[in-house]
């Protein structure tokens, strides 16, 4: 399989009055054609800068992509002008977002803004591009199209705002959907439509997926392969059975523990066991992290992880991982 | 001797009227809760769950008498306190207070944090001056904050530990309920953990009643003892926390429960239900069971009888025309 997309020691920082933030940090990771890529972490970790980054969509009055490349199918999208840019955002590259209400435009309806994205990058007339508008909403599965195409967002629930989302992100064929907690403001059962949607959609147009999530519930049921982030940075990368099945750095450990189970009793002779806590707080990012940011939480931790940050090592073939105490983790099991 | 239950709710209605025309003329009401019963006791954790919109938080709202219900009736410690007006529900506050959900826009930020958690206890007259220091000292320690935070101000706070200055602040009177709406929703799972574990740690030591009003079953799973079921205003199902997650009988109960996406790859992908289409409005909900629209079991009668929350077996109640008493919990189909 070959990469679609190469991120390399990216890093992004952003320039505030309280100094600058290492949003993003030196992350590397690819996806694969046809791939869904899962990213996780939590509040402040990176991942959403990097989905932006990516598409070179950050603030450019506050902050930078300082380091590092991405390459999408062989080309460098930092090198490309901004008219080339925005040739392949919404068309070889796609996103949604976690807010579809903040994210349609509320004065147009939902089939003007299927069928501008189709017009700008393909250059159809409007009315064909009005036909793809509700091919693309047959294929989201809103119920009664021809209807719906007419009607603007606030007429729409929730869930069928995210899936008209769906529509116009896809209405091109991207290679590759970046989805950024598409499904964290829906209500359950909407969600499960929705990510179902998603992997349907995805067997049936081939495109790559990079799903940005806190939950590790959608990680599980969506995605192939994981990249954990803390603090700016990847600690970890696998297999989405590997990453269940042997979570290696203390953090992802520390975050599966702290989950409560959906599908386990949480009752042990009567009593409610406690949950593993991770103990203190993220690191403030406005500060040179010396060593390894997840240290000072970290049970294993030694001088050599304050001092120095560990590089990302191998533990089998497709399973890495950034820790210094990477035996001692697995020993004590 | 039976015990009065801390708080208990009989055929609780609350219903907001709607408004429309040139002369504002009612026309409606949304339904927000209609006819909700239960009963809590010292030491227990009801669980509320549903969806957005299903009422859970107009319960929690109502029962703090931040709003008047409709009709029904709200006994704190067995007195009935539906009709008190602000001077007569006075001493009645100090036994049932609040946590809120987002700790960011319900905690003053012009105020230290110990003069935050010091406010009730000045309010209700129960200590001043270096009696009220020394209390708020002691609240301080208990929810796992620092002596000297009690000078800081809200923002100098992390998410968890402004948590826990709501759980101090709510505890300091010694309340016998708490109602806590979405206590964890806004924290990161590590720092989710901590807080869940202190809810747990009070409780036991208090024997304080929770009412948890929450979305998330993983985290009701954990916390609750009992849980109720909410769709559209009522409950539809209430049972003790391992029935409910072995054998739910109600169908949107097993609905929700195979939403919920589940941290373990191995299992994903299985066959589930997934509900078709949206919640139908408040507003106007369906004739008959309310669910009757979205339920894939359902039969011609259940679009025209209301089915009423009946005690199926020992303790467990469901409001299902498929399921009555005495009936055997096989699967629906």
């Amino acid at each position: 399989m070959t990469n679609i997309l190469e991120v390399r020691e990216l890093a992004t920082h952003f320039f505030t009055l309280d100094g600058v933030v290492r949003a993003v940090d030196g992350v590397s990771f690819d996806l694969a054609r046809g791939e869904t890529l899962g990213i996780v972490g939590e509040s402040g970790c990176g991942k959403s800068v990097t989905a932006l980054s990516i598409l070179r969509l950050i603030p450019p009055e506050t902050s930078r992509i300082v380091g590092g490349s991405v390459r999408f199918d062989g080309r460098d999208l930092a090198a490309l002008s901004e008219a080339e840019m925005r040739a392949i955002r919404g068309h070889r590259i796609a996103m949604i977002f976690q807010e579809p209400m903040t994210s349609l435009n509320p004065v147009l309806t939902i089939g003007t803004q299927i069928a501008e994205n189709v017009v700008r990058h393909t250059g159809v007339p409007w009315r064909a591009a009005l036909d793809r508008a509700k091919e693309m909403l047959d294929l989201v599965k809103i119920a009664d199209a021809r209807r719906r195409i007419d009607e603007y967002p606030h007429q729409l629930s929730g869930g069928m705002r995210q899936r008209a989302m769906i529509a116009i992100a896809l209405s091109c064929s991207p290679q590759v959907l970046i989805a950024d907690e598409p499904t964290t403001a829906l209500d359950v059962t909407i969600q499960a439509q929705i990510l179902d949607l998603m992997l349907e959609l995805k067997e049936k147009l081939d495109t790559a997926i990079i799903m940005i999530t806190h939950d590790l519930g959608v990680i599980a049921e969506t995605t192939q392969r994981v990249v954990v982030m803390y603090a700016g940075r990847k600690v970890e990368e696998a297999p989405v059975e590997a990453l269940f099945a042997q979570p290696t750095h203390p953090y992802t450990r520390g975050l599966m523990r702290a989950v409560p189970r959906l599908d386990v009793d949480a009752e042990i002779a009567g009593r409610r066991p406690r949950l593993q806590e991770i103990p203190g707080i993220v690191p403030a990012l406005n500060r040179p992290i010396t060593g390894c940011a997840f240290a000072p939480r970290c049970d294993f931790a030694t001088e050599r992880c304050r001092a120095k940050a560990p590089p990302l090592v191998s533990t089998s073939a497709d399973h890495a991982v950034a820790c210094w105490e990477t035996a001692r983790v697995l020993e004590a099991a | 001797m039976t015990e009065q239950p801390s708080l208990e709710v009989r055929d609780l209605v609350k219903h907001f009227p709607i408004h429309s025309g040139l002369l504002q003329r009612r026309t409606g009401a949304v339904q927000a809760v209609d006819g909700v019963s239960f009963a809590i006791r010292r030491g227990e954790t009801l669980g509320l769950v549903g969806e957005s919109g299903c009422g859970k938080s107009t319960v929690g709202k109502t029962v703090l008498k931040l709003m008047d219900p409709t009709s029904g009736q709200i006994l704190i410690g067995g007195a009935d306190v539906t009709h008190l007006g602000p001077g007569a529900m006075w001493p009645h506050r100090r036994r049932i207070q609040t946590v809120f959900q987002d700790p960011y826009s319900s905690l003053n930020p012009r105020l230290t944090a110990g003069t935050i958690v010091g406010e009730p206890l000045e309010n209700f007259d129960i200590a001043r001056g270096a009696e009220k220091e020394e209390r708020v000292a002691a609240l301080f320690q208990r929810v796992g904050l620092r002596r000297d935070a009690m000078a800081r101000f809200t923002h100098e706070f992390s998410g968890g530990q402004r948590q826990r200055l709501g759980i101090a602040k709510a505890l300091s009177v010694n309340p016998d309920v708490i109602v806590a709406d979405e206590p964890v929703s806004a924290l990161d799972v590590s720092v989710q953990a901590q807080v869940l574990n202190l809810l747990i740690d009070l409780q036991d030591e208090y024997r304080l009643a929770y009412l948890f009003i929450s979305h998330d079953l993983a985290v009701m799973r954990h916390i609750s003892h009992r849980i109720a079921v909410m769709y559209l205003g009522r409950i539809v199902e209430l049972t003790d926390k391992r029935t409910l997650f072995s054998t739910p009988l109600h169908p949107y109960t097993e609905a929700l429960l195979a939403a919920a996406p589940i941290p373990d790859p191995v299992r994903k992908r299985r066959g589930r239900v997934i509900l078709k289409g949206d919640v139908p409005s408040p507003a106007k909900p369906p004739s008959g069971c309310r669910f009757h629209t979205r339920c894939p079991y359902a039969l011609p009668a259940c679009s025209q009888d209301d089915p009423p929350l009946v005690e199926v077996a020992p303790g467990h109640h469901v409001a299902c025309l498929r399921r009555p008493v005495g009936g055997d919990p096989v699967p629906l189909s």
